[in-house]
């Protein structure tokens, strides 16, 4: 997971240490591009699309690791 | 001469009414034919990212140039419309190729009526003869690959020689000054290129692919002021979404996301698709020209096309998202630099609203 770590921390401008599972998404900048990111993110990890609505639901950094695994 | 389709479908129905189907991996292939000239027009309105972080708050004109890569766009005046910018690009063009066009394509979704054809009162503003035939067509960031397919098409049945192909829109009148997710990465151009009949061993546009999906319509829209819903009271009221971008019915609408996923998904198909009917390889294409949407969606799909960054040429960090225009805007820029010269082969790949997309192969 810590490629998905220091992707996430490049999209949310921070450093991949200050990234937890229990990072709550509302205490970061969790918006329209920051979405876009991350499905562009998905694609060149895993090779594969991950859908709008999965991540808008998303609370935590660990929810978008579940979605990662999944 | 041109390269007739190889004929190996297979033959449906019987008698004098059977249709003949070709296979489309044989499909209308090659035709010589080459892309003269190009030349842009410009409005003269700029709005630069400090104007832009002044307006929006939030986002500072660092990060704004740090992620959509545009420092500034251009802005139509406000009785500047889509056919008065593409009137200025043909008028720069003809001014220097000298020669009178037989067909004349406008593409855009900012006509100044219902009707008339934008591209018929285009032909009397310019001077064009009587003689000549003009239509318009409405597709957004495709449009312009779509454009030379429709060039290459009049010119291969013989119906045209000289075709004029225009692209022009004004994004900025759609746009709600307060919604960010737009207003940072799209401005106004117009374009004017020359098509012609190619006398020159080997120049050559096409082939194409293409593709549409129409369930995607709602991702890039404006949504009233047609016929399905005329503008009224209602539909002028602008709300603002969970990320705090505001709009109305009226203002251009983009679901980033989806389109960002539409373009992951079918661009690189498309291109693949493109390189086998083309019957070359991946690194014979020395230039792949794609839409210029932006600076994140370009770096994220050079990527995953597997290509270096020498090989996919930019230019929208001071005109910023145009549309249609975005392809010759690059083809201007690398005709400018001398580096397209005879025997080139290069790719052209345009995706966006409708949805829709395309692509072609030419060689110079």
């Amino acid at each position: 997971m810590s490629a998905l770590y220091e992707g996430l921390a490049d999209i949310f401008e921070m450093d991949a240490s200050e990234i937890t599972a229990d990072t709550s998404l509302s205490d970061l900048t969790w918006d329209s591009l920051a979405i876009v990111s991350t499905i562009a993110l998905f694609d060149e990890l895993y090779g594969r699309e991950v859908s709008i609505d999965s991540l808008k639901n998303c609370a935590t950094i660990g929810d978008i690791e579940a979605l990662a695994a999944g | 001469m041109i390269f007739a389709p190889t004929p190996t479908g297979a033959l449906l129905g019987g008698g004098k009414d059977r249709v003949l189907l070709i296979s489309s991996s044989n499909g209308m292939a090659r035709v010589p034919a080459r892309i003269v000239a190009v030349k842009s027009f410009l409005p003269e309105r700029v709005l630069d990212n400090e104007q832009l972080a002044n307006e929006l708050g939030n986002w500072s004109a660092d990060k704004i140039l740090d992620k959509t890569g545009i420092a500034e766009r251009r802005v139509v005046g406000e009785d500047q419309t889509a056919l008065d910018i593409a009137e200025g690009a043909a008028r720069a063009l003809l001014d220097e190729v000298e020669v009178v066009p037989d067909f004349l394509i406008f593409c855009t979704q900012a006509p100044d009526y219902f009707l008339p054809t934008s591209a018929c009162i285009l032909q009397h503003r310019l001077g064009l003869p009587n003689s000549i035939g003009a239509l318009d067509i409405n597709l957004g960031c495709s449009g312009y690959v779509y454009g030379l397919a429709l060039a290459t098409g009049l010119i291969a049945s013989g119906a045209a020689r000289r075709v004029l192909l225009l692209t022009a829109d004004t994004y900025t009148k759609f746009i709600h000054p307060q919604d960010r997710s737009v207003r940072t990465l799209f401005g106004d151009a117009g374009t004017a290129s020359l098509i012609e009949a190619a006398e020159e061993e080997g120049a050559c546009i096409g082939p194409f692919v293409f593709g549409t999906d129409g369930a995607g319509a709602r991702d890039l829209m404006v949504e009233a002021g047609g016929a399905r819903l005329p503008r009224d009271a209602e539909t002028a009221v602008a709300v603002e979404d969970a990320f705090g971008n505001v709009r109305s019915a009226e203002n251009l609408f983009m679901n980033g996301s989806a389109v960002l996923s539409f373009t992951l998904r079918e661009v690189p198909k498309a291109f693949d698709a493109l390189i086998e009917k083309s019957g070359v390889n991946h690194d014979d294409f020395e230039y792949v020209i794609l839409h210029q949407a932006n600076k994140f969606m370009l770096e994220t799909l050079r990527k995953k096309l597997r290509l270096p960054k020498e090989r996919v040429p930019y230019f929208f960090e001071h005109v910023g998202n145009t549309v249609s225009s975005t392809i010759p805007l690059v083809l201007e820029d690398l005709l400018r630099q001398g580096r397209l010269t005879p025997g080139t082969r290069y790719a052209l790949l345009g995706f966006g609203v409708g949805l829709s997309w395309a692509g072609v192969s030419i060689c110079a």
